[in-house]
């Protein structure tokens, strides 16, 4: 069972392509077409398409159509989903932690 | 007295280490007495405890009541060594498929002090799903190390 679900997982699915990690560090840099990024990558238009979309799909890059050209730069989300859910987790376990501190101290001498 | 570290996202770990005063006896018990975990897990909100065999292989799932809704957690015991170590996953029902393997060991300092070692591994589903084992790993510790270059451009 392979679940794809918004997250970890459709990240680690697009980064797992050293062309699509190579585009989000170009793309890091300066937004570009998908032309421009098909010769800088030296793959056909088709091919760059569909790295494009496994990106688009993963929030990773957006694309906006501007005339005839795409344009695609870093995604919306990149990776602060995931980066936030950690953050948020160690501070839990933290906060946890100190409240545990806490009670040893409080509750301790009343041990029998 | 504390000290937490973060691994490189890499390895997708967290490490915290915290020293209590109190035996590693009275340490276990707030770990594994569901009358006790109420009063410090849900850092200061109240929590309902609908599930909670520590065994191998037994169930938890805590629901935390904070001033912004309810939360829930849930997941099994891995392990249970009395006064050494539990091993347990964690999910929060927020992001769901992506466990948390959570380990707790217990060091007695011989003082009256406890040294509680926590090591958390962030899981992705495509490692539980064994996609690991069928050729998928060096692209994924590739991904790892990209990850770890996008996360540190981002600090």
């Amino acid at each position: 069972m392979v679940q794809r679900q918004d997250g970890l997982d459709d990240s680690f699915h697009a980064l797992a392509d050293r062309t699509r990690r190579g585009i989000l560090e170009r793309l890091g840099r300066q937004e570009a077409s998908v032309s421009e990024l098909a010769e800088q990558f030296d793959m056909t238009l088709t091919g760059m398409k569909k790295h494009i979309r496994v990106l688009e799909e993963a929030g990773l890059v957006s694309t906006e159509k501007v005339g005839r050209v795409r344009r695609c730069r870093l995604g919306p989300r990149r990776l602060q989903d995931e980066t936030a859910w950690i953050a948020r987790y160690q501070e839990m376990l933290e906060a946890r932690l100190d409240r545990l501190g806490e009670f040893l101290e409080r509750d301790g001498g009343e041990e029998p | 007295m504390s000290e937490a570290t973060i691994t490189t996202p890499a390895e997708r770990e967290i490490h915290v280490e915290r020293v209590f005063a109190a035996p590693v006896a009275r340490v276990w018990q707030a770990y594994t007495d569901p009358d006790l975990i109420g009063q410090w897990w849900g850092r200061g909100n109240k929590i309902t405890i609908e599930r909670m065999e520590v065994e191998r292989g037994g169930r938890w799932r805590f629901v935390e009541h904070g001033p912004e809704g309810d939360n829930g957690f849930e997941g099994r015991y891995r392990e249970v060594s009395p006064q050494e170590r539990i091993v347990q996953t964690f999910e929060w029902d927020g992001m769901p498929g992506h466990v948390i393997v959570e380990t707790a060991e217990f060091t007695d300092l011989g003082d009256g002090r406890t040294q509680v070692t926590t090591t958390s591994l962030f899981h992705t589903a495509e490692e539980r799903d064994g996609m690991l084992n069928s050729g998928m790993d060096v692209g994924l510790n590739e991904s790892y190390a990209a990850l770890d270059a996008l996360l540190a451009k981002q600090a």
